[in-house]
């Protein structure tokens, strides 16, 4: 067991610079080509700022499950979940961006974020108790501050337990965890609440006149599969660099399991939501379907291949989830699905809001590149759906571009850099968790 | 009753442990087990053993497999020829419609064709006894036992006697 420190070498963190590098050249590239109310930009970091601060809540979410089912198997490398989970604070900075964008209106990511709008649309108008910018705020920066503090908790008792605690006869190994199980359970429905309503707050509110009900569970599977997919990869590579030799081909059988089972879950949610939509044949809902598969095929249909035929078919096999090959392979096919799969659910309400408000821009006030001008084809390519209408696929805006790739590899390097900070604070494993002989012995 | 016509001379333990040491150490002296015995499923067994990976999951793929072909086809077949029906203004071939079917006929394909091959394999229907070489090894007793015919009983007495079994016996079963 190698509980020391980790201290990387030079040239993976030069690594990790490049990448962010490249996710703010990226960025930057995008808001030079971009239309008047840089609609490309703002779902850039949208699109990343809530994928990667989900997949920080889910690891705290599942620590806290981990922790109320005394499971034990996970012990080993629990600590990088605690350092994903930190990741939180930086998504509350990222959330705060974009919460203030809707305060101060810097950008048109949301269509009842429109003064007008709200007031005479009667759906807008319906849900403007939800949906105003004030609750957008407070809520959605309150619920990461919220799990940022349960994920600080678990952390910061876990530490305790290394310097106070012990696993010796005599002494009480259950003092810490005791206390831990008691945040656990307590964030456990807290989580399921507020991460419902932060999403629907974040992401299905780009299209404020939809309405579904899957929508959280669904968007909450995929932040979870990218999470375990991401646990996956962050585990190979550290075992690489020769951290965690007691993390053997057993815990990674486990977490295999886990991708592939909430991969299936994925899709039961996935074609649930459709399902129950194509049969209703409400037309307040097909329409968010009519958008997806006329003027997002590729995507849309690419998703379930990706997300499930092929991690289905792989990870069926016993051997495949214990090989780090297949483990690999599956990992970045899951993890760039689910990133592809929230592109598609955030870009077409994004388009629509800035044609929409680009409609009545004569106003001016919101600074979005009015229908004339975009007609007017100029060299910037002033993008949204119409143009997509008539030229197929538009990158960046209906399919991702390379550019929407390296911002992408930014937030990630961003995020392993957090995660691999927070993990160098403490020892790499738990010393003293009374689980640890377990997980040290799992055998599946 | 089923027989297998064979002299055993087995080993009793008191633990699964015990066992799984006796196991290893039979298969380091190169003496050939002729069956274990345990009250319940035992961690590391099948490794010790050195038993090879049941191909039962290989066989529950192509009962799946034929379940969703089933489930698929034969729901295009009764609803675009057999018997079209129009369900809320949806076309006769309305495939998201199938697909719970779909997913119903592969899991009960899986489900009762693994049941039936493996009920098969190890010979368990209704009615049939196996052959128990000790009944106390359905309580709490770990049975180790070897085929007179490929080891001698003095052998294993002595192997016995040496990896700590509680008891040893010999039985035609």
């Amino acid at each position: 067991m190698n509980s020391e420190h980790i201290q990387l070498p030079n040239k993976d963190k030069i690594v990790l610079a490049i990448l962010g590098i490249i996710g703010l050249l990226s960025l930057i590239y995008i808001a030079s080509n971009d239309d008047l109310g840089h609609t490309r930009l703002w779902t850039n970091i949208l699109h990343n700022s809530v994928f990667f601060t989900l997949i920080a809540l889910m690891a705290i979410f599942f620590i806290c499950i981990s922790v109320t089912a005394y499971a034990g198997w996970n012990v080993v490398f629990r600590r990088v979940w605690d350092g994903m989970s930190h990741f939180l604070l930086v998504g509350l900075v990222l959330m705060g961006i974009i919460a203030m964008g809707v305060y101060f209106g810097w950008h048109n990511l949301y269509h009842w974020a429109d003064a007008k709008t709200a007031a005479t649309d009667p759906i807008i108008k319906g849900k403007s108790g939800f949906l105003n910018k004030h609750f957008y705020t407070i809520a959605g920066l309150g619920f990461i501050a919220l799990w940022f503090f349960f994920a600080k908790k678990m952390r910061d008792l876990s530490v305790a337990e290394d310097d106070h605690g012990s696993n010796q006869f005599g002494n009480n190994p259950w003092k810490h965890y005791k206390s831990m199980k008691f945040y656990a359970a307590l964030f456990l429905p807290i989580a399921g609440f507020t991460s419902a309503a932060a999403i629907w707050l974040w992401i299905m509110s780009v299209d404020p006149h939809w309405y579904s009900t899957m929508f959280a569970w669904y968007s909450s599977a995929s932040c979870f599969v990218s999470m375990i997919a991401l646990t996956i990869l962050l585990l190979i590579y550290l075992k690489s660099r020769g951290y965690y030799h007691a993390v053997t081909s057993e815990h990674f059988h486990d977490l295999g399991k886990f991708m592939f089972a909430f991969s299936v879950f994925w899709t039961y949610l996935w074609f649930d939501q459709y399902m129950l939509i194509w049969y209703g044949n409400i037309g307040e809902e097909t329409v968010y379907f009519q958008t997806r598969i006329k003027e997002y095929p590729v995507l849309f249909y690419g998703n379930l291949v990706i997300n499930f035929v092929l991690p289905f078919l792989i990870l069926m096999r016993n051997d495949n989830k214990r090989k780090y090959g297949t483990l690999i392979l599956v990992g970045i096919l899951v993890f760039v699905g689910h990133w592809i799969d929230l592109f598609q659910m955030i870009k077409p309400g994004t388009l629509h809001t800035a044609m929409e408000l680009g409609d009545h821009a004569s106003s001016a006030a919101h600074g979005v590149a009015g229908h004339a001008a975009e007609h007017a084809a100029d060299a910037h390519g002033a993008a949204d759906a119409h143009s997509a209408h008539s030229t197929g696929f538009k990158v960046g805006f209906t399919i991702p571009g390379i550019p929407e790739f390296g911002v992408m590899l930014g937030f990630l390097s961003l995020f392993i850099a957090t995660t691999l900070h927070f993990l160098s604070k403490a020892a790499l494993t738990p010393k003293h968790d009374p689980f640890l002989k377990e997980s040290l012995h799992h055998h599946v | 009753m089923r027989k297998y016509n064979v002299d055993v001379v087995y080993g009793l333990y008191d633990d699964e442990e015990k066992l799984l040491h006796a196991i290893r150490k039979a298969k380091n002296n190169h003496l050939e087990i002729f069956d274990v015995y345990t009250p319940f499923p035992v961690h590391g067994m099948d490794q010790a053993l050195g038993l090879s990976e049941s191909r039962l999951h290989i066989a529950g793929f192509v009962y799946g497999a034929l379940g969703t072909l089933t489930g698929f086809l034969g729901m295009t077949w009764i609803f675009t020829r057999d018997w079209p029906i129009i369900f809320g203004g949806k076309p006769y071939w309305s495939v998201p419609a199938f697909i719970p079917i779909t997913f119903e006929m592969t899991v009960l394909f899986a489900a009762w064709g693994m049941t039936i091959t493996f009920y098969t394999i190890c010979g368990l229907w209704p009615g049939v006894e196996n052959p128990q070489v000790d009944l106390r090894t359905t309580d709490d007793k770990f049975c180790l036992a070897f085929d007179t015919n490929e080891v001698s009983v003095s052998d294993a007495k002595s192997f016995f006697s040496d990896s700590g079994a509680e008891e040893v016996n010999t039985k035609s079963i």
